[in-house]
């Protein structure tokens, strides 16, 4: 390839970048009906002459040459979009939102995607984590980046009482189990008075190496910084980490291993693969990066209850992880945006907001059932195809 | 404990019964003839109830007031509604993500859920508050000791026991049934064979919903009350009953519904504060998928390598 | 993604088009518009409208008003996101918020963050206004203590001493048990078993076959309109013949509907003078008719109601100023309203002098002292 394509190719991605953060910041802060419509025709006539011009290939193809530098940019991209939104409190709460929402989905990718692990109580992890740190931080001195990686261990804790069910069962039958589970542990909660019940539990606000989340910086006479801003931060630089760790996990022997299980676990068995212990580790590491954005969103709501975890919140992570297309850690971004932000601009058509959303998303599924950003099959070769 | 009340209890865990044995049903036949789980079984059954009720109301409205006629009415109405539906679901959703991944159906048809229940919450007249349902079976009593045994809840537990093995006659008898069991056991060969594989499934999905539907009129008729949101909770528990008794199997699903009941009314009265029945009957599950990883009544457990 | 559906999707979402003046003024209103309870949170959305209209069409208003409507879903994640939305917006003034109280315990701290005020029409846990000490966050409401303590006072002035109490597991009901379960035993009365069962349950029949056995006078239900409806449906079955006593979750039309004939004779209690016998009340009943809307206002319409016309009369008062509005609300003394004199404390309660009791009649939601019950022409279940 001539250094001149080169060139032309990381500008078009750099373009691509602030497009993208661009677009998500405009449709964050899109509060009338016809400027959301507006905005979600661009990005539909966006992406379908990106598809055609091939763009979208020759960008997907930058990225894979360069996958550090590429993630850097995008992360440096959407901090950037925190510092420019850094007073609309509501924007920056949606988008740390999206960001451990994305989190969460990314450890369901190692769990969908890779193991072939179906999991349909994704809240419900996402609240061990948030009850963890509550309870951890409330009665306890302990510091809060612990706190925090104590909630993702005891998400992969408890997950591992489902673990020989899970590694017995197998399609159908193993999402049941987890279904099971999601109904069972909002029931629990809501029964049981220990963890406040269905009144649920305040949460502190989080502090890392003695920075306050919560404090609000004032700015000159009556601007100021949204104490949602470092949320958003922390969870960029998150969903960023999980992110690369899932990649490196797909890209390394462990993700090879992982996807012979999930194709075929009698031919991996045959060469040797640990069938028990992969699924082990991708549902163990799946169910800690949940409890640990759920242990953070907890914090930035400051307050929580089992009314929080239902069954119907698993599936929404669910829906995320599928329309993201399954296995494409990347595809889970703009999918978590899709499924946390879309209910909330349809806020305008109030009660009739969850039927439209119902449609839109059986409508996607139809006409893209491989997801919005589908996995591409493993290259033996990186670019060996394009060469 | 008293042997009336234990008779009363039996009986409640039998009506229960029947009702997730109904809703299983459904489950385990679409499984079988296209091994995809329909999650909108439970609205299904719900909306089952709620044209049941449509139909009702237009029979007052004409003024007619024969229990037996309007029982007629209100079952011909829901089961060939969501027959209708049934099909229209299995040809324009599940059909065209056969290709797809089987998560995509199962997510597909938990939103033609979601979406069935809110459009009934806002295009009934009130739906979003629990409506009457009419009492059209008798509701004379026997009463022995602490036992009550009304008409209605016999009538209930032999009607859907009935239904079930109408149904179950008709698959092991019927052409149709033949031709249903063909495309289960292996589509490819079944269509080799001349049948319409597509003419089988659309048959399979409305008979399957129309079994829900008549679990609807029947949930109706029992509790004298519907709403909107039923459908949720039971569906999650039809599929329970379906996987824990065996997808694919009907004796299965009748077995998981009858387990399931079991467990539930057990919970209730074992524990101080009922409402960890649930808890008690889905960790149960659980533990019965341990066990047994492919539930109690297993398909072959044969597998193409 | 396909065009048709893309297409579909816009039609969808153009549908209704309108951009807002900037010179009005924004009230938000937050309840649950979707889910299990959303008959309730139409019911108050729609009053709260109505209060809205009522006052645009009146010429001597100094603003215009208009209503935004956030859906909570009767979650607290979500609750808290569109409390946020509305609390960061400058030009939303006031939020009239919550039916659920464990959505409203989560965004008070959002209320009071924002210094934006807030008037609570429906949540009835305690906690909200006295598990802080929040300027911002008012309630028009009573809480269930007040609402128990007359319960118990007049059941047990009506003779009867043994209760089974069934309530739902969420905070509602769980609240609701606990503060009758002190005003009965300050008064004497006993419980003979007590039943949680969650709100999505469909079958009572294993519960009510227990408390068959044991035998009480009143079945207590701490709970929704929902599975009370159910309840008192799967009583009959097993012939039951207890009094049924319900808390003001019960008191809707949708009970009478749901429960049909069966609902002759159920006993409830409400916060809040009745509105058909308030002037206000009466006018805000005829209104809320006339407007035509799809859904009755449900027991707390009127609280939703007044709390809007609270908010709205603060707004006149002192202008669309946050820190003003809130000092005004919290000055609030026998402000005359849809639901009786409003006089807030200083936790911003309303110390609801009246507490109504119900009782069924004929398929109506009578006022026990107006009733044939009353006089003594019928009678409730005795036990034998």
């Amino acid at each position: 390839m001539s250094k001149r394509a080169a060139r032309i190719d990381i500008a078009l991605a750099l373009a691509a970048l602030a497009g993208c953060a661009l677009f998500t910041g405009l449709f964050l802060r899109a509060e009338a009906q016809w400027e959301i419509a507006v905005l979600a025709v661009l990005l539909a006539a966006t992406l379908y002459a990106a598809g055609r011009s091939g763009v979208a290939a020759r960008l997907e193809a930058t990225g894979a040459a360069h996958p550090r530098a590429a993630s850097l940019a995008a992360g440096a991209a959407m901090l950037l979009l925190v510092a420019l939104l850094h007073s609309s409190h509501f924007a920056l709460l949606m988008m740390a939102t999206v960001a451990l929402f994305a989190t969460a989905c990314m450890g369901l990718t190692l769990q969908f995607g890779y193991a072939g692990i179906t999991n349909f109580a994704g809240a419900a992890f996402f609240g061990i984590g948030g009850y963890t740190t509550a309870v951890l931080a409330t009665h306890t001195g302990v510091p809060h980046l612990l706190v925090l990686l104590a909630g993702g261990a005891m998400a992969g804790l408890i997950g591992s009482l489902l673990i020989l069910p899970i590694l017995r069962t197998r399609g159908h039958y193993a999402a049941l189990v987890t279904i099971a589970f999601a109904v069972l542990f909002k029931t629990f909660l809501e029964v049981n008075d220990a963890l406040g019940g269905p009144q649920g539990l305040k949460v502190p606000g989080l502090e890392l190496f003695g920075w306050a989340f919560n404090r609000r910086i004032p700015l000159g006479e009556d601007r100021e910084i949204s104490f949602f801003a470092s949320y958003a931060a922390l969870s960029i630089v998150l969903a960023l980490l999980a992110y690369s760790l899932v990649k490196r996990v797909e890209r390394s022997w462990l993700g090879l291993s992982l996807d012979a299980v999930r194709v075929d676990e009698t031919a991996a068995a045959c060469f040797g693969i640990d069938i028990a212990r992969w699924k082990i580790l991708a549902f163990t590491l799946g169910n800690f990066l949940v409890g640990l954005a759920g242990g953070i969103y907890a914090m930035m709501l400051g307050y929580i209850a089992p009314t929080s975890f239902t069954f119907g919140d698993s599936l929404i992570m669910v829906s995320i992880v599928i329309l993201g297309g399954l296995g494409n850690p990347l595809g889970v971004i703009p999918a978590a945006l899709l499924v946390v932000v879309l209910p909330e601009k349809l806020q305008l058509i109030q009660e009739y907001r969850f039927l439209l959303f119902a449609v839109v998303v059986m409508l996607i599924l139809v006409f893209r059932p491989d997801g919005l950003l589908p996995r591409r099959m493993r290259e033996y070769f990186a670019g060996w195809k394009r060469a | 404990m008293d042997p009336g009340l234990l008779g009363q209890y039996l009986l409640n865990g039998l009506v229960l019964g029947v009702i997730y044995a109904m809703v299983a049903v459904g489950f385990t036949l679409f499984f079988g003839v296209l091994d995809v789980i329909k999650f909108s079984h439970g609205d299904v059954v719900m909306a089952g109830a709620f044209v049941g009720l449509a139909a009702y109301a237009g029979l007052e409205h004409l003024g007619l007031h024969s229990p037996l006629l309007a029982l007629a009415l209100i079952v011909t109405a829901a089961t060939a509604a969501m027959a209708l539906f049934g099909a229209a679901a299995a040809r324009y959703l599940v059909l065209p993500l056969r290709g797809a991944p089987p998560l995509n159906t199962l997510l597909a048809t938990l939103m033609l859920g979601l979406a069935l229940r809110e459009a009934v919450r806002l295009f009934y007249p009130n739906g979003s508050n629990p409506k009457p349902f009419p009492r059209l079976l008798p509701v004379e009593a026997i009463d022995i000791g602490n036992f009550t045994l009304r008409y209605d809840s016999a009538i209930i537990v032999l009607g859907g026991l009935a239904a079930i093995f109408a149904l179950h006659i008709f698959i092991t008898r019927s052409r149709l049934g033949l031709a249903i069991r063909a495309v289960a056991q292996d589509a490819e060969t079944a269509r080799v064979m001349g049948i319409d594989f597509r003419a089988v499934v659309l048959a399979t999905f409305a008979l399957g919903s129309a079994l829900a539907a008549l679990a609807g009129v029947a949930n109706g008729l029992y509790y004298s009350e519907v709403n909107f949101s039923m459908g949720l909770l039971l569906g999650v528990i039809g599929f329970s009953c379906a996987v824990v008794g065996g997808l694919g199997s009907v004796l299965g699903a009748i077995l998981g519904g009858f387990l399931f009941a079991a467990l539930q009314t057990a919970g209730a009265v074992w524990f101080a504060v009922p409402a960890y029945k649930d808890v008690f009957a889905f960790a149960a599950v659980i533990l019965v998928m341990a066990w047994k990883p492919t539930g109690l009544i297993s398909e072959t457990p044969a597998e193409r390598v | 993604m396909h065009p048709g559906a893309l297409a579909l999707f816009f039609v969808l979402l153009l549908g209704g088009c309108a951009d807002s003046p900037t010179d009005t003024v924004k009230i938000a209103f937050i309840g649950p518009l979707t889910g299990g309870v959303a008959a309730n949170g139409l019911g108050g959305r729609n009053s709260a409208d109505l209060a809205v209209r009522l006052r645009n069409a009146d010429p001597r208003s100094r603003h215009r008003y208009e209503l935004v409507v956030l859906d909570d879903e009767c979650k607290p994640n979500i609750g808290v996101q569109v409390a946020t939305k509305a609390a960061a917006d400058d030009h939303v003034i006031a939020a009239v918020a919550h039916y659920c109280s464990a959505v409203a315990m989560g965004t008070v701290d959002v209320y009071h963050k924002f210094g934006m005020p807030a008037v609570v029409w429906g949540a009835v846990l305690p906690d909200v206004t006295y598990g802080n000490d929040f300027d911002e966050v008012h309630r028009v409401n009573g809480t269930m203590i007040n609402q128990n303590d007359v319960a118990a006072r007049f059941m047990t002035a009506l003779g009867y001493r043994r209760w089974a109490i069934i309530h739902d597991t969420t905070d509602y009901g769980k609240g609701h048990d606990k503060y009758f379960s002190e005003a009965l035993a300050a008064q004497g009365g006993t419980i003979v078993g007590r039943f949680g069962v969650t709100s999505d349950q469909q079958d009572f029949n294993a519960e009510l076959t227990k408390i068959k056995e044991l035998k009480p006078e009143v079945l207590y239900f701490g709970g929704l309109t929902p599975i009370g409806v159910r309840i008192r449906s799967q009583m009959d079955r097993l012939g039951m013949n207890t009094v049924f006593q319900g808390t003001s979750g019960i008191v809707s039309a949708a009970y009478i509907e749901g429960a049909g004939a069966l609902a002759e004779g159920t006993v409830a209690f409400r916060e809040g003078a009745p509105a058909e016998r308030l002037p206000g009340g009466a006018m805000f009943l005829e209104a809320y008719a006339k407007q035509g809307y799809g859904d009755p206002p449900e027991a707390y319409g009127p609280f939703a109601f007044a709390a809007t016309n609270l908010v709205i009369d603060a707004i006149e008062a002192v202008g669309p100023n946050r820190r003003r509005v809130v000092k005004q609300l919290n000055a609030t003394r026998d402000y005359a309203s849809a639901v009786g004199p409003i006089t807030f404390d200083d936790h911003g309660q309303n110390t609801v002098p009246i507490i109504s009791k119900f009782v069924v009649q004929d398929g109506r939601w009578v006022i026990w002292e107006d009733s044939d019950y009353a006089r003594g022409k019928r009678k409730l279940p005795r036990p034998s």
